[in-house]
C-alpha cells in the first residue's frame, strides 16, 4: 500500500519547503555586508517575508501530515492556506508558488504540471526582463514586446486554470486552440510543447490506462531535475526574448563614465573595466553557452553513435579497426585536443565546437557499441534478420531505437561539460572570441579584479554552475525515468 | 605429458574422466553419427620439458598474432622446418593422395547427388516463402555455392576419418614444428636458429605476463596513433610558422632561412618519421622560439604536474571512499541526499572559477594559503590540488555510492549478515573489496581528465608545470613545444591506464582466474 507520503503533491508541497527555506537563507545572507558590517534594509525585509512564508508552508506540511492517514487528504482549509501562499509570488519565491499551484488542484496530471511550470517561466522571463526598465534607455521593441509576454502569461494562466476543460475539448475547437497555443512556443517556451504533447494525448489514449508510462510522465517524480528543466528552459526563452527586450549595445559598448559601478538596479551585476552592464552580458552570453554546448554534443552524439553502432553491430575486424583509432583519439585528454586543435587552426567558436565534438566522439562510440552489442543479441533482431531484412534495416529500426536511452542520458549529462570546457578554453583565451560576451570571457574581465570587485568573477561563475547543475539534475533525472530497474 | 590420440575409444575413461576431473573437454560430434566423444585430456605430472615447450608452441601457433611473430623472430629455425615440410609432402608425397580418395569414396556411396538435391529443395523453399521466384539460371547458381563450400567440407572431414584410421599423420607445418621441438637435438639447434622465439613463447605461456606484453604493444601502437593524429593536425595549420615567428617584414631569405633550420621544406612523410623517431628517442629538436631543446623543458616541468596530479588524486581519495561509502550506508538519509548535492556541485564546478573562489576565500579575505604556487612551500599546493582533485572526488564519491549501494543487494552480503557480522564488518571486509571495480574505472577514466585540467588550473594558481607551457606556447604558435606536451602527456597517460588494467587483477579475484583462461 503506498504511503501518502509518496505522492506527488505531498513530496513537492516538502520539497517546496527545503528549496524555500535555502532561498529565505540566502537572501538573508546577501542582506548583510560584512565589510565593513551594514544592513540592506530592502534586502532584509524580503528576506523576512520569504522567511515568514516558508514558515506557514511547514505549517501546511504539517497539517496535511495530520489530516492524512493513509491516503492524502487536502481538505478546504488547506487549499485556502495554499490559495494565500500563492502571495508569495510577488516576493520571489516561486517554489511555494509551484507546490500552491499543485495542492489547488483536485487531479494533478501530467499536462497540469508541465503548465504550472511553463507559467512559472513566463514570469521569471518577465521579470528578468522588467529589470531593463531601470536602465536609462530600452531598446524601441521592449514595450510591445513586454506587452506580447504579458498577453502571452495571462493566456497561458487561462489555460492553467482551466486545464481540464482546455484538455477535454475535441474536433475541430481543439485543433483551432492547439495551433494558437502552439504558437507561443516561439518566445523560447518549450514546456507548451510537453503541455500540448500531454493534451493531444489525453484524447487518443484515455481508454487505455494501464499503457506504459513514457520519460515524459515519469520525470515529473524527479523534483529535482524539473527544477533543472526550469531554468534550462528560462535559459532558452530569455536568449530567445533577449534579442527585443534586452539592449545588445549595453553588453558590448564601452562606457568610460560608468566603469567598475557595484551592483544597483540600473546594472544587477555591476559594470566592468570597459563599463559593459555584466548582468547584459551574462543574459547575451547564456545564448552562446547553450548553442556551444547543444552543438558540441550533437555533433559527437550523431558521429560517435554512427560509429559506435557499425562497430558494435558487425563486430570482429570493423569493431577491431573503428575502436582502435577511438583508443587512439581517446588517449589525448579532451582539453588537449582542443588546445591542439586551437593552436593549428585558430581560436574561434567554429573551431571551438569542432575541438570540442571531436574529443567527445570516443566516449559516445563506446556506450552506443556496448548498447548496440547488447541489443544485437536479442531475439527480435534475430527474427528480423530470419525473416530476410537486410543489415541497413535492422540497424535503423531496431538496433538504434532500442538503444538510444542511455545515449540521450549521456548526451544531457556531456551537455554540462561541454558547457564547462567552453568557458575554461574562453578563461585561457583559447575559445570563443574576446569580444563576443561569453560568459568564460566575462569570468576572464572579472578574474583581473577579483581583489576590489569580487562581484565581477562570482556571477558569471555562478550562472555557469546554474546550467551545468540543471543539465546534471536533468540527465540524473532521465537516467532514472529511463533505468527499467526503478519503474 | 601424453595426449590422448583424439579418436581413441574413451568410453572406458568416460566415467573416469566425469567423476574424478572436471577440466576435461567433451567435444560431442553428433554429425558421425551417435555419440563418439573427443577428449583431450592433459595430465600434468607426465610432462617433460620438451612435450611442455611442444605443447605451448602449439597453443600459441593456433593464434593467428602469434603465429605471425614466431614465424618472424624464429625465422632461420623455421625456413628449415620449412624445407623440411615441403621435402616431405612434395617430394616423398607422404600425404599421398588421401583428399582425392575420400573425394572419390564420397561421390561413390552418391553423397554428392544426396547433398545437391538437399540444397535445391532447400532453395526452392526459401524461395517460395520470400515470394522471390528467380530464375533457374539464379536458382543454380545459388545452389552450386552453397554446394561448393560444403561438399569441400564434407571431404576434408572424410579425409581426417581416413587419416585417423589408418593411424597416420597428416603431413602439416606445425606437425613438422612439434615434431622437432620434441627432439632433444633439433631443439637445441632451433633455439640456437630461432632464440627470439622462445622469448616470445615463454611470454605466451604465462597468462598475466601475456596480457601484459599484449597490453604494451598496445600502448605502442596508441603512442604512434597519437603521434600520427597530433602531429597531422598541426601539420595541417593555416598559419606559417616562419611568418608567425620571425614576425610579417622579415625578408625572404629569413624565412627560407628558418624553414632550412626547422626542416619545414621537407615532404610530410619525412617530418612525420623524424617526430616519431624524436618521439621515442626524446629529441624533439629545438623550440622555435627561446632555442631550448623541448624535450628538456618539457622533461623540467613534468614532475610539477605530476606531483600536483598524484597530490589531487590522493586528496580526492581520502575524501572521496570513506564518504561515497557512508552515504551507501545512510542511502536515503539526510546526509546521503546534502552529500549527493556537494557531489553534483563538484561535477558541476568550473575548475577556474573554484580556484579564483578559494583564492579569493582563503587568501585574500582570510590570507591561510599563498595565492601562487611556490615549490618550497608546501602549503601552496593544497589549493590547486584540492581544485584538481574536486571532479575526481565527485565521481569517485557518486560511483562509490552507486556501485557499493548495487553490491549490498547481493545474496552473498546477505549470507554474510546471516552468519552474523556486524554491519561494518559486513561492509568493510564483504561490500567494499566488491565494489572496488567500477571505481578503478572511474579514476582510471578521470585521471585524463586531471592531467588536461592541469593546464587550466596551472594557470589560475600559476604552477609551471606542463599544462601551462601548453598553453603559453599556443599562442606563440610554437608547433615543436605543443607537440611534445600533448604528446608526452598522452603517453604517461597511456602509461597510467595500463598500471589500471593491471591493477584489476589484483583486486578482482574474478579477473585473476579468467586471465589463466585468457
Amino acid at each position: 500500500m503506498k504511503s501518502y507520503k509518496d505522492t506527488l503533491v505531498y513530496k513537492q508541497a516538502e520539497f517546496s519547503m527545503g528549496l524555500s527555506l535555502l532561498y529565505t537563507l540566502i537572501i538573508g545572507f546577501a542582506s548583510f555586508d560584512f565589510s565593513p558590517f551594514a544592513i540592506r534594509p530592502f534586502i532584509l525585509i524580503l528576506a523576512g517575508i520569504n522567511g515568514l512564508v516558508t514558515a506557514v508552508q511547514a505549517l501546511l506540511v504539517l497539517k496535511i501530515r495530520k489530516d492524512s492517514n493513509k491516503s492524502l487528504v487536502i481538505n478546504s482549509t488547506s487549499r485556502q492556506l495554499a490559495g494565500v501562499l500563492l502571495i508569495s509570488l510577488l516576493a520571489g519565491n516561486l517554489f511555494i508558488v509551484l507546490s500552491s499551484l499543485y495542492l489547488l488542484k483536485n487531479k494533478v496530471s501530467t499536462g497540469y504540471i508541465y503548465s504550472v511550470y511553463m507559467v512559472l517561466t513566463d514570469f521569471l522571463v518577465i521579470g528578468v526582463s522588467a529589470l531593463n526598465l531601470f536602465k536609462a534607455y530600452v531598446t524601441n521593441t521592449f514595450i510591445p514586446f513586454m506587452f506580447l509576454l504579458l498577453f502571452i502569461l495571462i493566456f497561458h494562466i487561462v489555460v492553467l486554470v482551466g486545464y481540464n476543460r482546455f484538455a477535454a475539448m475535441s474536433g475541430i475547437v481543439k485543433k483551432v486552440f492547439l495551433l494558437f497555443f502552439a504558437a507561443t512556443v516561439l518566445v523560447g517556451n518549450l514546456f507548451v510543447l510537453f503541455v500540448i504533447i500531454s493534451m493531444i494525448q489525453k484524447t487518443d489514449n484515455e481508454t487505455t490506462m494501464t499503457r506504459r508510462k513514457g520519460i515524459r510522465e515519469k520525470i515529473i517524480r524527479n523534483q529535482a531535475s524539473m527544477i533543472g528543466m526550469l531554468f534550462i528552459v528560462f535559459l532558452v526563452a530569455i536568449s530567445i526574448c533577449s534579442y527585443w527586450t534586452f539592449n545588445y549595445g549595453f553588453a558590448v559598448t564601452n562606457d568610460y563614465s560608468s566603469i567598475l559601478q557595484p551592483p544597483s538596479l540600473t546594472y544587477p551585476f555591476g559594470t566592468d573595466n570597459f563599463g559593459r552592464d555584466v548582468f547584459s552580458r551574462i543574459v547575451f552570453g547564456a545564448r552562446i553557452s547553450l548553442t556551444v554546448g547543444v552543438l558540441a554534443t550533437v555533433i559527437p552524439l550523431i558521429f560517435g553513435g554512427a560509429l559506435g553502432a557499425v562497430s558494435g553491430y558487425y563486430g570482429r575486424h570493423t569493431d577491431n579497426l573503428i575502436m582502435r583509432f577511438l583508443d587512439i583519439l581517446y588517449a589525448i585528454p579532451g582539453i588537449l585536443l582542443a588546445i591542439t586543435i586551437v593552436a593549428a587552426f585558430g581560436a574561434s567558436t567554429t573551431n571551438l565546437i569542432i575541438a570540442l565534438s571531436v574529443g567527445y566522439i570516443p566516449s559516445y562510440a563506446r556506450t552506443m557499441r556496448a548498447n548496440v552489442i547488447q541489443v544485437t543479441n536479442l531475439e527480435y533482431v534475430e527474427a528480423s534478420r530470419a525473416i530476410g531484412n537486410n543489415h541497413t534495416n535492422i540497424i535503423r529500426k531496431h538496433v538504434i531505437p532500442n538503444s538510444l536511452a542511455p545515449m540521450i542520458v549521456r548526451a544531457t549529462l556531456t551537455i554540462g561539460s561541454a558547457i564547462i570546457a567552453t568557458s575554461s578554453l574562453s578563461y585561457l583565451g583559447l575559445g570563443v572570441e574576446n569580444y563576443i560576451p561569453e560568459w568564460g570571457n566575462i569570468l576572464r574581465t572579472g578574474s583581473e579584479y577579483l581583489e576590489t570587485e569580487p562581484h565581477l568573477a562570482i556571477y558569471p561563475g555562478l550562472a555557469i554552475i546554474a546550467l551545468v547543475l540543471s543539465f546534471n539534475f536533468l540527465g540524473d533525472g532521465l537516467r532514472d525515468a529511463t533505468d527499467p530497474r526503478l519503474s | 605429458m601424453i595426449i590422448l590420440p583424439l579418436n581413441t575409444d574413451v568410453s572406458v575413461f568416460k566415467g573416469f574422466f566425469c567423476t574424478y576431473d572436471a577440466n576435461e573437454k567433451y567435444i560431442l560430434n553428433k554429425e558421425n553419427g551417435g555419440m563418439e566423444m573427443k577428449v583431450e585430456t592433459i595430465i600434468k605430472q607426465d610432462q617433460n620439458f620438451f612435450q611442455m615447450v611442444s605443447r605451448q608452441y602449439g597453443k600459441a601457433f593456433l593464434s593467428p598474432y602469434y603465429r605471425i611473430g614466431l614465424l618472424i623472430f624464429g625465422l632461420p629455425f623455421q625456413l628449415l622446418i620449412l624445407i623440411v615440410f615441403l621435402y616431405k609432402k612434395y617430394v616423398k608425397k607422404q600425404n599421398g593422395k588421401i583428399n582425392s580418395e575420400a573425394k572419390e569414396a564420397l561421390i561413390q556411396i552418391g553423397y554428392d547427388q544426396k547433398l545437391k538435391a538437399k540444397l535445391k529443395k532447400q532453395e526452392e523453399n526459401k524461395q517460395a516463402f520470400f515470394n522471390k521466384l528467380l530464375n533457374e539460371k539464379e536458382t543454380n547458381k545459388n545452389v552450386e555455392r552453397l554446394f561448393s563450400t560444403q561438399f569441400q567440407q564434407a571431404v576434408n572431414e572424410k579425409a581426417q576419418e581416413i587419416y585417423e584410421q589408418s593411424n597416420r599423420e597428416k603431413v602439416t607445418f606445425l606437425g613438422q614444428s612439434l615434431a622437432f621441438i620434441l627432439n632433444p637435438k633439433y631443439f637445441v639447434l632451433s633455439a640456437v636458429l630461432g632464440f627470439p622465439m622462445y622469448v616470445l613463447l615463454v611470454i605466451h605461456s604465462f597468462p598475466f605476463m601475456k596480457y601484459l606484453f599484449e597490453r604494451l604493444l598496445m600502448m605502442l601502437f596508441v603512442i604512434l596513433g597519437v603521434t600520427i593524429i597530433v602531429f597531422t593536425l598541426l601539420y595541417f595549420s593555416p598559419s606559417d610558422p616562419a611568418r608567425n615567428i620571425i614576425g610579417e617584414t622579415a625578408t625572404q631569405a629569413q624565412v627560407d632561412n628558418f624553414r632550412a633550420m626547422y626542416g619545414l621544406d621537407d615532404p610530410y612523410i619525412v617530418q612525420l618519421w623524424r617526430t616519431i623517431k624524436g618521439v621515442f628517442t626524446f629529441d624533439l629538436g629545438n623550440a622555435y622560439s627561446g632555442n631550448q631543446a623541448v624535450v628538456s623543458t618539457i622533461m623540467r616541468r613534468f614532475p610539477v604536474t605530476l606531483e600536483l596530479s598524484v597530490f589531487a588524486l590522493i586528496i580526492a581519495l581520502i575524501v572521496a571512499l570513506p564518504a561515497g561509502i557512508y552515504s551507501a550506508v545512510k542511502a536515503n538519509t539526510m546526509f546521503d541526499h546534502v552529500f549527493m548535492f556537494i557531489a553534483l556541485i563538484g561535477l558541476s564546478i568550473p575548475s577556474f572559477w573554484q580556484g579564483l573562489i578559494f583564492i579569493l576565500g582563503f587568501s585574500i579575505e582570510l590570507g591561510w594559503l599563498p595565492a601562487t604556487y611556490n615549490a618550497d612551500n608546501f602549503a601552496s599546493l593544497i589549493m590547486p590540488a584540492v581544485v584538481l582533485g574536486t571532479l575526481l572526488m565527485a565521481s569517485v564519491a557518486r560511483m562509490t555510492r552507486s556501485s557499493t549501494l548495487e553490491v549490498v543487494n547481493e545474496d552473498y552480503i546477505l549470507t554474510a549478515r546471516s552468519k552474523g557480522l556486524s554491519n561494518r564488518r559486513v561492509m568493510l571486509r564483504h561490500a567494499v573489496p566488491n565494489a572496488l571495480i567500477p571505481i578503478v574505472t572511474i579514476i582510471g577514466l578521470q585521471f585524463g581528465g586531471v592531467l588536461g585540467g592541469a593546464a587550466v588550473t596551472e594557470q589560475v594558481f600559476n604552477i609551471n608545470g606542463i599544462g601551462n607551457y601548453i598553453v603559453e606556447r599556443q599562442f606563440i604558435p610554437d608547433i615543436p613545444s605543443v607537440l611534445g606536451g600533448v604528446i608526452y602527456i598522452a603517453i604517461v597517460l597511456s602509461v597510467v591506464n595500463v598500471f589500471i588494467d593491471m591493477l584489476y587483477a589484483f583486486i578482482d579475484p574474478r579477473i585473476r582466474t579468467n586471465l589463466k583462461r585468457y
